[in-house]
């Protein structure tokens, strides 16, 4: 089916405002993040949900690297690469979250964990807390969650 | 059409999105993550979005049609696609993948059913919707290129 295009009415100024807005305030984070030179694993077996975290991430300067199942996050940490920041999501292929969670604290890694899935009852919040995460973050991951957490990084 | 007219329908078209509730901010914030070192980013996360839903829609679909449902195995892939949802903007598939985990939650193959017609009328519209939306922007692209 061809597509079709609506008429549509005239864009605001506030539009131009928040964009321009937005641009200073990734700005001012970015500088402050390199110079600290940031690193996160992003743990999900989504492609897409993994792809723009990590180019989320990316955009305030952290270097990422990803892996699409718990069994590759537990295996890469186990194979002594240190974060800062490890993202990771509630189910996975192969080795699921909490259980990855689970066994990346138990090998003493003190890094900040957010759990970051499409999961939002407080029994799975209780048990993603429970297995290890830091902080629960109900999809997506956004800036408004994520700034805070790499100033506090950035601060230690 | 002139390329300030074509900016300003994609505005507009994107707008609209957000007023019918297709998409929410979260579309705004991939967007903003588009740059010159990035300039096709919003085409290529499009694109692998809706690789990704077919495919996984199709899975559902196919685990569905069993006579005895795996629902461990439906649960697992309508996470997946709540949560690309969730993660592209795309706010009334996202509301609609809720409404499949709560009748696999039941166990409740004939609410599954119907929440997955729901889930494919929402992923056919939102398709037709990015499909229009990329071709906007390539056609902003092409005009951009040729007035260089």
């Amino acid at each position: 089916m061809a597509p079709t295009l609506p008429s549509g009415d005239q864009a605001s100024d506030q539009d131009n405002w928040d964009n321009g807005r937005l641009a200073h305030k990734r700005q001012l984070l970015t500088e402050i993040v390199l110079r600290n030179r940031l690193t996160a694993l992003v743990v999900d077996g989504d492609t897409t949900c993994r792809v723009l975290e990590q180019l989320l991430l990316r955009s305030y300067g952290v270097q990422t690297q990803g892996v699409d199942n718990g069994r590759d996050a537990v295996a890469l940490i186990a194979s002594g690469v240190k974060f800062n920041l490890i993202i990771i999501d509630m189910i996975l292929p192969v080795l699921n979250g909490l259980e990855a969670t689970r066994q990346i604290r138990d090998m003493g890694v003190h890094c900040k964990m957010l759990g970051v899935t499409a999961c939002s009852g407080e029994s799975e919040r209780q048990a993603f807390l429970a297995a290890g995460v830091d902080v629960f973050i109900e999809k997506p991951l956004d800036p408004e969650h994520l700034v805070p957490i790499l100033r506090e990084l950035d601060g230690q | 059409m002139d390329l300030a007219a074509l900016k300003t329908q994609l505005k507009n078209f994107v707008q609209s999105m957000f007023e019918e509730g297709v998409l929410d901010n979260q579309f705004s914030q991939i967007q903003a993550l588009q740059d010159s070192t990035n300039p096709n980013f919003v085409e290529e996360v499009i694109t692998l979005f809706c690789n990704d839903a077919e495919r996984i829609i199709n899975e559902i679909n196919r685990n569905l049609g069993y006579q005895n449902v795996d629902f461990s195995n439906l649960d697992s892939y309508v996470h997946q696609l709540k949560g690309s949802s969730s993660s592209i903007g795309a706010n009334r598939l996202k509301l609609a993948c809720a409404n499949l985990r709560q009748a696999s939650d039941e166990r409740n193959k004939e609410g599954c059913l119907q929440a997955l017609q729901l889930i494919t009328c929402e992923y056919c519209l939102l398709r037709r919707k990015f499909q229009a939306l990329l071709h906007l922007e390539r056609s902003i692209v092409e005009l951009e290129t040729n007035q260089k």
